[in-house]
């Protein structure tokens, strides 16, 4: 059975579980051992359940366990953000995300390891220490969500939570070789989101095959009352559009995406994955998204503005940690600097200072003009076609420690993922090879807001003419 | 030789049930940090939610204060990091605020202009103990509306006027109590000199820390005698805040411009724009109340009270109310006024909680003054009456009956009476015959007691006139 378990996907562990082939508790006991043997290794989960508190329920992911990224909102668990200002913090309510993980009967694993506040592109900004990509531990995972991504692909936990403000969920799903998904803004409730970037946040499923995703994504999407953000739909059903015919749909392939600077095997498996779908007959365009050079200041000015005010809260006042101090500015001044790392002090002086009077205009303000720009971008393309093809980052996961010293080319590697952030519109990465050195690749799809459908037909299309997503790391004898 | 310039800024509290962005209640004087919540607590991850209400109360004033209307409006983060405020940054708007261009009339008929109203969410409360404070969030995220008059008034008279003015509205239009003792209404001004006449403002000072509309006066006073003798003597004003001392009676430097936060306003990502729909305008400006000087215009002419009467019942929303309520039951303005005025008003100020306390309702004080209007009782009677009434429910007559108040108005009865305090008071008889005119006050006096207060005092006074003639 455990065997078994380990190549299993979220719903087949559902179904062996529904068939009364296993219990929820046996599963649930056998993943807890997996984490608790590998988890020293590759620093993966930050705090790891003693049981699963689930409810039981009737959905179709019942009794499966889940990993959740320690930036959303588990009432009563230790919620740190990967920094040593929440370390001893413990949540006082649910996540909306957490409350319908709960009513659908799926069990919590435990919290995984991110960049600190969701800061970073590796998941070496962490309180915790960086987590280890199961792939080749000298090699970093990724981020921010990187502890989520690497859970699934080491199969600590069959599917997990992450969120993306620029990348975070898509650019380690590609460093671990899995699927990950950034759902459109306003489909996935923020509520108990802890907040980064508020206008570009997203939580997302992040699984090793795209049926979970869809199943996952079913859970957790719909309308909330509690997010103002969040978009008035009715609750559809994404694994219908699972197996449906992609013949005839059209993808464009942006010429900014392909540009120096990518790596030349990513490339190479970018037109593999491509002449696989021309021969089911997915028509592709090359096109031109013209601003794409701008996506990345952009968002830092715009992401780094709405961070420093995030952040403002955490000032050793109420709840996290505070350093004693003479007087008030003292207390502040000292209970941050020890409290929040580096990556969070140089996103709060980016955003603090563009949001500065004298500044605003030129930075924050024009920041948001570039970004209507963007996203007129994506509107004109989507006019014509029915989803974009890109790769998901420049590079394989890079070693740890290569690129901590030089921020500017760490936020590159996000420079494929932020313009869909930037747009509202959805995007998900999906295994689409391995370099020589057995490194997993990612490819991204892009569509319209609201039209994960799409996604979900590619990316079944995708899967189940290869194998990529169906490879494990061989992490030894568990 | 200086003209001042004033503009003020006030905030009000709205009186909706629960906060601005959550559901957390607004009760006053709940035990600390008892209406409170994730969201107004700033707790990690949480969201705003932005409560209609407020925008339905704050679009009335709006309209009352003549403002134009913004279609669509967002809110900004304004951010400063202080205890009281859990998120380090307040909800508030900036750039597009509900209401502009507005103005208020003032007593005097001069038009004050508003600049601006606009929404935002309220801080908590500090309380200072020895060598620490402690923070209560249950007023944190209390609606609150800004409305920034533009530097038009000209001496603290009319500031103060003018928050008078502006206080009787958002009472008359039910969207706030406005007591400022509890912090639903608070002042800040902002006042300059310049040479007389002159076209260019001088330099302005904010003061801050005023709790009554006396300490605006107060405080504005003080400020104009300092910034003279500064610019006598050739002294320039330093762009500040300064904080009014009510103790001292001055007003102290708090912080310079150059340390003036700079907030970094940007709209608020966590809360759409709301749009604000011409036919909810249509809708609040069509049920708005009477405001009060249309009411005073009204009284004049409807009831025939002079303007002073009519400005003093318009004042006090209540009382106006209460004596419309009256006159549905006895229709005589002037009579019910005089009551209203007199021994009704003495009655309430002995009550706790002033005229939200009276038990009395509007059809049996209309009884009372029809009563003494058929002289059935005297000014005694419905001084004894209201003293029982108006703090306790009771019935009229049944009070008129056990105390005994029925007028004595029986010529023969009291021509008997009368006639007994004459040949118990020949020192009386014999003033009046002096000249001593006043003499029969003190005779009338001892029929009232003779009687204990029932005698019809119009009709003693002519016996004895009569009779100390003969």
């Amino acid at each position: 059975m455990d065997k078994k378990l380990i190549k299993s996907s979220a719903c087949e562990i559902a179904k062996a579980i529904k068939n009364r082939e296993t219990t929820s508790s046996e599963v649930y006991s056998f993943f807890q051992k997996r984490i608790t043997k590998l988890n020293p290794s590759l620093n993966i989960f930050i705090d790891i359940y003693k049981n699963s508190s689930s409810l039981g329920g009737l959905s179709a992911l019942a009794g499966v366990p889940i990993g959740i990224k320690d930036n959303i909102s588990i009432k009563g668990k230790k919620i740190t953000c990967a920094s040593s200002i929440l370390a001893s913090h413990k949540a006082v309510y649910d996540a909306t995300v957490i409350e319908k993980i709960k009513s659908s009967g799926l069990s919590l694993m435990g919290t995984t390891n991110m960049d600190e506040f969701a800061f970073g592109s590796s998941t070496e900004n962490s309180c915790y220490g960086p987590a280890k990509n199961p792939w080749d531990k000298t090699r970093v995972v990724g981020g921010s969500s990187g502890g989520s991504a690497a859970a699934v692909a080491a199969r600590l936990v069959p599917f997990a939570l992450g969120s993306d403000t620029g990348g975070s969920i898509r650019q380690p799903a590609s460093f671990c070789g899995v699927v990950g998904l950034k759902p459109t803004y306003g489909r996935v409730s923020r509520y108990g989101l802890v907040a980064f970037g508020s206008s570009l946040d997203q939580i997302g499923p992040i699984t090793t095959n795209i049926e979970d995703c869809a199943h996952l994504l079913n859970v957790i999407s719909g309308f909330d009352s509690s997010d103002s953000t969040s978009a008035k739909l009715e609750p559809g059903d994404f694994t219908e559009s699972l197996g449906k015919d992609i013949a005839n749909l059209k993808i464009g392939i942006p010429k900014e995406y392909f540009d120096q600077g990518l790596d030349p095997e990513v490339k190479k498996k970018l037109d593999q994955a491509i002449d696989f779908f021309k021969k089911k007959k997915v028509k592709f365009k090359e096109i031109s998204l013209p601003h794409t050079q701008y996506a990345v200041p952009t968002y830092y000015i715009i992401s780094s503005s709405e961070a420093s005010s995030n952040l403002q809260r955490f000032d050793g006042i109420r709840y996290g940690k505070r350093v004693e101090a003479d007087n008030l500015l003292k207390t502040y001044q000292k209970s941050r600097h020890q409290g929040l790392g580096n990556e969070a002090k140089r996103r709060i002086f980016l955003g603090t200072y563009s949001l500065s009077s004298g500044y605003y205009d030129a930075y924050y303000l024009k920041a948001l003009k570039v970004r209507k720009l963007i996203k007129n971008d994506f509107d004109q393309a989507f006019q014509e076609l029915d989803a974009i093809i890109t790769p998901t980052s420049p590079s394989p996961a890079f070693k740890i420690g290569q690129k901590t010293e030089d921020p500017l080319s760490m936020y590159l590697s996000d420079i494929y993922t932020i313009s869909s952030n930037l747009a509202g519109v959805p995007a998900i990465s999906l295994p689409c090879g391995f370099t020589k050195n057995n490194l997993p690749l990612g490819m991204q799809l892009i569509t319209k807001e609201f039209d994960e459908a799409t996604l979900m037909k590619l990316g079944s299309a995708f899967q189940q003419g290869t194998d990529f997503h169906k490879k494990i790391p061989e992490l030894g004898n568990v | 030789m200086f003209d001042t310039v004033i503009g003020l800024e006030v905030h009000v509290q709205l009186n909706t049930k629960s906060k601005i962005f959550c559901s957390c209640s607004t009760q006053f004087e709940s035990p600390p940090n008892t209406n409170i919540c994730p969201v107004c607590c700033g707790y990690p991850g949480v969201l705003p939610v932005f409560n209609q209400e407020a925008l339905r109360l704050g679009l009335r004033v709006g309209i009352a204060l003549n403002c134009k209307i913004n279609s669509s409006i967002y809110f900004e983060r304004k951010n400063y990091f202080y205890p009281d405020l859990p998120k380090d940054y307040q909800i508030s708007q900036y750039k597009s605020p509900l209401g502009y261009q507005g103005s208020l009339k003032i007593d005097a008929g001069k038009k004050i202009g508003i600049e601006r109203i606009h929404l935002e969410e309220d801080a908590g409360k500090l309380i200072h103990k020895g060598n620490y404070s402690l923070v209560d969030f249950n007023r944190t995220g209390i609606p609150l509306l800004e409305i920034v008059s533009l530097p038009q008034l000209t001496s603290p008279k009319e500031a103060f006027d003018y928050l008078q003015s502006l206080k009787l509205i958002l009472q008359y239009i039910g969207v706030s109590s406005c007591d400022m003792e509890k912090g639903y209404l608070r002042c800040d001004a902002n006042i300059s000199l310049k040479k007389k006449d002159a076209n260019i403002f001088g330099t302005k000072v904010e003061l801050k820390n005023m709790n009554s509309f006396k300490g605006v006066k107060a405080a504005l006073e003080y400020e104009i005698k300092r910034q003279t003798k500064q610019l006598k003597d050739k002294k320039i004003i330093i762009q500040e805040t300064r904080l009014w001392d009510s103790d001292k009676l001055k007003t102290i430097a708090m912080r310079s411009k150059e340390e003036a936060h700079d907030y970094r306003y940007f709209p608020e990502p966590d809360l759409p724009d709301f749009a604000v729909p011409a036919e909810l305008i249509k809708q609040e400006r069509e049920s708005l109340e009477e405001l009060p000087k249309a009411r005073v215009e009204r009284f004049i002419k409807q009831y025939q009270l002079s303007k002073e009467e009519s400005s003093l019942l318009v004042e006090n929303k209540q009382l106006a109310d209460f004596f419309e309520k009256v006159l549905d039951f006895f229709n005589e303005p002037k009579k019910v006024y005089k009551l209203l005025f007199g021994p009704f008003l003495e009655q309430v100020k002995l009550l706790e909680s002033g005229f939200s306390g009276i038990k009395i309702s509007a059809k049996d004080f209309a009884k009372v003054v029809k009563y003494f209007n058929q002289k059935k009782i005297n000014n005694r009677g419905v001084k004894k009456i209201l003293a029982i009434a108006v703090p306790e429910k009771k019935d009229i007559d049944k009070i008129i009956k056990a105390e005994g108040l029925i007028q004595l108005s029986d010529q023969k009865g009291l021509e008997e009476i009368a006639e007994k305090i004459l040949e118990n008071n020949p020192k009386a008889i014999k003033e009046y015959k002096q000249g001593k005119t006043k003499a029969i006050q003190f005779l009338l006096g001892q029929v009232m007691k003779e009687t204990r207060g029932r005698a019809n005092p119009q009709l003693v006074r002519k016996i004895f006139e009569r009779r100390l003639k003969e």
